[in-house]
């Protein structure tokens, strides 16, 4: 809330977020330029005479073309949507009710569970992932997307069991005691009632949610083989990265085309951040 | 506790009669059971279990495909001694330390900034989220080429300003190399921070600002008495998860410098990745894998406690 | 097999190996091309994505379909960056399952003897039939007498030099001693074309240069018995106290930084006048004459030129890359991939992949040495002598576990690195020593 003067508005907000918004984005105009240059523009040291970085006079769709239609991607992208999805879906249904649980409801090892929750966090994946394999060739998964489906929610259901918390602890007891009052039972108090309020919160882990599953490469490596069943950048890594010859311009145009559709989504979700909360949360 | 003053004053009048499911489901303790069973459950069997396995490796002598014998603690007193481990924690806590304060500070920031309207607002929040969607692998080997010493774009900015007359080796310095991976880490986690915090400073109601101005706060002690501490909770969430994901970062220094140059940007992580990988001596990686977790379970406590203590207040 | 009906037995029979329509089993047992197997029985086989991609392409594309028509057996190629290999021989070992050959670079056989199955007669019977193997791919491939793995293939790096830049100084040969390449070296960084060379934590250039350094001047790892740690020696100690000069007058400084991909595009950017590599420099300048030049506008290609490492007072040696097939011990088709492995080891079809290669890699036997592909491009002839001249790492002693070790935790490489930087070479040679001595005992 910057009133007053226009250069306030100037200093304070325009600059700052330009600012923000261009070294953030930077890398990715740099990301476009390089998918778009020719071979022959890629290798010219920063000192040469005629290069430049922000600019190519020779555009060519031809990195795409070939990362399209050499590559699998299109195959990858699809597989990571589903993989992403599933496990956001799974990962906020447990945080959903496992943060409700651990902060609205009184039970005798809730603390311990929270803490016990948090702790699982802290076991780093490249120990785990060993283990891990066996436990997947138990299972059968070998090889299959529920690997990574049924995987991924470990390191995500942590997050947004504590994140749910913490949006859960600032909406106040009185709503459901007042549903239940009417009548309502707790399952649905909670559901009817708390649920809708949370919303940010949950767009918030769904996010967080769905990027980490995106991004994910060791699981991925280490329980996918055939080519058709790859995630974006196990794919991406092990096909245009090849002994010391990185053929850049597909590289890259699999970096962009495997986030920015991604990007887009999300603006439509973030339109929900309005605080529809404030209304609904007075006592 | 105003909930046993609210049952007892239920009335009977009215009351539907609840068959026993629906008892075991008004029962808090059932309730909660239930919820969290499927979490439970998950993280019991992909978790737990192989973090018993990880335990068990680190006290034996096993390698890849042999099961080795039983060593006791002997694999952590190899490590304490192994400069190269010293030095990778170090490393690790200078990482986290200063890219998780950077990290927090340009996030609030920013997320101060995002949360005012202006045209093109959803686009805008939406697409600063890219450095942290764009998979870690790709988005760091394009970096690799921003600081390569040949072909560094950031050289040539800094070279056409005027602001250096040679090039900077900015990953073949050690010093330096750990500032470029600094960098590209902040780079990355900003986004997430603000977007996070940004959901947080969206539940705080515009009434509470509003009566703060009449009162004639200013802006900034608006922020420290307002918002600052409702936006507390949050804060302390997301800084304790992304400290604990920034500690074990792995895929972001694994290819951005392997380690180097001469283990100046080793971290434990990529250590043990490259002992139990790369040699088959994966007692020796879970070791490693393991030895900072108690320093983490002090510091995870320690931050429990104080957010508990915050909102008990 | 009682119970089964004929349906059923079509249905076991996979498709194409029974004549549809007839009877079932009347059919497989006078069908001509009978197959070994009543069951399509698929080997899987990790590799890693080839720097030649036409080579990936003609597995896939002629060589798996060859095989399923010659043995019956599906052959599933997989390809991987070969940097995650490993991770995928851990995990698989670990938990029991996962493909059943993998192609292993190095001394990886050496990491997993206990889970490799003992391919003695697979090895053997190739070996005779192609004159016998290099010493160095006998070295990584077994444990005593006993084969853990058929050798596939060498590969190697020469120094990959800018023939014109060095003619134009005085040289129209490269440089065959250290002296003279520090000098040349000086001369053209002046003018902005220094000698390219990594000095980072990259699995494959910086110990490519740096282990042969390490011996030109006598120096080495360990004793002949394999465990005495023999580094820190007057020859390590003048090898390190060299390697600063050479680094600061003729080598370009961003090496601390770079990647095994970086000195390809420094070279091919026209930022350096040399550097130590695989033939996967020329072979990509070849690929597209338009896209790299010289200075003067003509294809880059034919300004490049191979030359070994130049000598020392101790020799004049080369570190090569042997690559290794291992069976795993885990495989539910060990005989099936037996008769894989021999059956792409064997003249015709290993012929065609050799060919694809251009040169870029030798066989593991002595017999590729003849092949045609020499002939088709002088400039590419010099990789066909490095195996026989080659060292592994862990020289003096075998190429086992302890040196896999050395070489992953960069010892070696990593003493240069810290002189190069400032470190005094006595301290960085004791620090080697040491760092060796932990991982030898």
């Amino acid at each position: 809330m910057i009133e007053g003067a226009t250069w306030r508005r100037w200093v304070f907000f325009y600059v700052p977020l330009t600012s923000f918004v261009v070294l953030l984005l930077f890398p990715f105009y740099w990301m476009v330029i390089t998918t778009l240059r020719p071979d022959r523009e890629l290798y010219r040291p920063w000192n040469s005479v005629n290069y430049n970085p922000f600019w190519t006079w020779h555009p060519t769709l031809s990195h795409i073309r070939d990362l399209l239609t050499q590559t699998l991607f299109t195959t990858w992208l699809m597989n990571t949507m589903i993989i992403a999805l599933s496990a956001t879906a799974i990962s906020l249904f447990c945080g959903l009710l496992g943060g409700y649980a651990l902060s609205r409801l009184q039970f005798r090892f809730a603390g311990l569970l929270g803490t016990a929750i948090f702790i699982t966090y802290l076991v780093p994946q490249t120990l785990l992932f060993i283990p891990l394999a066996d436990i997947i060739r138990n299972f059968h998964l070998g090889d299959s997307r529920w690997a990574l489906i049924l995987t991924y929610p470990t390191f995500l259901i942590p997050f947004c069991t504590w994140l749910m918390m913490g949006y859960f602890k600032s909406i106040p007891k009185e709503l459901e005691e007042c549903a239940r009052i009417d009548g309502a039972a707790r399952w649905k108090a909670m559901v009817y009632i708390i649920f809708p309020i949370a919303i940010p919160g949950i767009l918030s882990a769904g996010i967080f949610a769905f990027t980490l599953s995106w991004n994910e490469f060791l699981y991925a490596l280490v329980f996918l083989s055939s080519p058709g069943e790859k995630t974006v950048p196990v794919g991406v890594t092990s096909e245009l990265i090849r002994g010391d010859v990185f053929y850049w311009g597909e590289l890259m145009a699999g970096a962009l085309l495997g986030s920015i559709p991604v990007a887009f989504v999300y603006s439509f979700f973030v339109e929900h951040y309005v605080a529809s909360v404030t209304g609904s949360v007075k006592g | 506790m105003s909930f046993t003053t609210v049952a007892a004053a239920r009335p009977y009048v009215g009351a539907p009669r609840r068959g026993p499911l629906t008892r075991l489901l008004e029962d808090e303790r059932w309730l909660g059971g239930l919820l969290l069973l499927p979490t439970v459950v998950l993280l019991g069997l992909f978790i737990a279990y192989p973090f018993v396995k990880g335990v068990m490796l680190s006290v034996t002598d096993a390698r890849v495909g042999v099961p080795g014998h039983f060593v006791g603690l002997q694999n952590f007193e190899e490590v304490w001694n192994d400069s190269i481990f010293r030095i990778a924690v170090w490393n690790t806590c200078v990482y986290t330390l200063v890219a998780t304060a950077f990290k927090l500070a340009l996030g609030l920031w920013l997320a101060v900034l995002l949360n005012r309207h202006f045209r093109g607002k959803a686009i805008t929040r939406a697409f600063i989220l890219l450095p942290f969607i764009v998979p870690t692998v790709l988005s760091t080997l394009a970096w690799k080429w921003m600081f390569d010493p040949t072909f560094s774009v950031i050289n040539w900015i800094l070279f056409h300003l005027d602001l250096i007359h040679s090039r900077i080796n900015w990953l073949g310095e050690p010093n330096l190399a750990l500032i470029s991976v600094i960098i590209v880490n902040v780079w990355r986690g900003l986004p997430f921070y603000a977007i996070t915090l940004l959901a947080g400073l969206q539940t705080i109601s515009p009434e509470l600002h509003e009566a703060a101005a009449i009162d004639g706060a200013r802006a900034w002690q608006r922020f420290r008495h307002v918002t600052w501490p409702l936006l507390l909770p949050v804060t302390l969430v997301v800084t304790l998860f992304s400290v604990i994901q920034t500690f074990a970062d792995f895929q972001l220094v694994y290819v951005l410098t392997g380690g180097g140059p001469a283990n100046a940007t080793q971290l434990f992580a990529t250590y043990a990745y490259q002992i139990g990988i790369g040699t088959g001596l994966l007692s020796q990686g879970a070791t490693i894998s393991l030895a900072v977790f108690p320093v983490l379970l002090l510091v995870v406590i320690f931050q429990l406690f104080y957010i508990r203590r915050v909102e008990t207040h | 097999m009682a119970g089964i009906n004929r349906r059923r037995l079509l249905q076991l029979s996979g498709a194409g190996m029974v004549a549809a329509g007839s009877g079932g089993l009347a059919a497989i047992l006078a069908a001509s091309r009978a197959p070994a197997y009543a069951q399509a029985t698929t080997v899987h086989w990790l590799r890693w994505s080839d720097f030649v991609p036409a080579s990936d392409a003609l597995l896939h594309n002629q060589i798996a379909p060859e095989c399923e028509k010659a043995l019956g057996i599906k052959l599933n190629i997989e390809m991987v960056n070969a940097n995650d290999i490993q991770a995928r021989v851990t995990s698989a070992v670990q938990s029991g399952a996962g493909p059943d050959v993998i192609l292993a670079l190095n001394n990886w056989p050496q990491l997993y003897t206990d889970s490799l199955v003992d391919v003695s007669d697979v090895a053997e019977k190739l070996g005779a039939e192609q004159g016998g193997y290099y010493p160095i791919s006998k070295a990584v491939a077994t444990v005593g007498d006993k084969w853990i793995g058929v050798p596939w293939c060498v590969g190697g790096g020469l120094v990959a030099y800018r023939k014109s830049w060095f003619a134009e100084i005085g040289y129209d040969k490269f440089p065959d001693t250290w002296d003279k390449l520090q000098a040349a070296g000086k001369t053209l960084k002046a003018k902005g074309r220094p000698f390219g060379q990594a000095l980072s934590h990259s699995f494959g250039d910086p110990p490519g240069f740096w282990y042969p350094w390490l011996w030109s001047w006598g120096g080495k790892e360990v004793d002949t018995d394999g465990k005495t740690v023999a580094l820190d020696s007057p020859e390590t100690l003048q090898s390190v106290k060299a390697a600063v000069p050479f680094w600061n007058e003729a080598c370009d400084s961003g090496g601390l930084a770079w990647d095994d991909s970086s000195n390809n595009r420094a070279f091919l950017s026209g930022s350096i006048c040399a550097t130590n590599n695989g033939a996967s420099i020329y072979l990509e300048a070849k690929r597209k004459p338009d896209t790299y030049q010289t200075e003067k506008g003509t294809p880059m290609y034919l300004d490049i030129a191979h030359a070994p490492l130049p000598k020392g007072p101790g020799g004049q040696f080369n570190l090569p890359g042997p690559f290794t097939n291992m069976l795993m011990g885990y495989s539910k088709q060990q005989k099936a991939a037996k008769e894989v492995i021999l059956w792409v080891n064997s003249k015709p079809i290993f012929e065609q992949w050799f060919t694809s290669q251009q040169g870029y890699t030798d066989g593991a036997t002595r017999y590729w040495e003849k092949d045609a592909v020499w002939n088709k491009d002088p400039v590419l002839l010099p990789f066909r002598d490095i195996p026989i001249e080659g060292r592994l790492m862990g020289y003096a002693g075998p190429p086992g576990r302890a040196s896999a070790e050395a070489q992953t935790k960069y010892i070696i490489v990593d003493m240069y690195a810290k002189a190069v930087q400032g470190t005094a070479p006595q301290d960085a040679v004791k620090w080697a020593q040491g760092e060796l001595v932990k991982v030898y005992t």
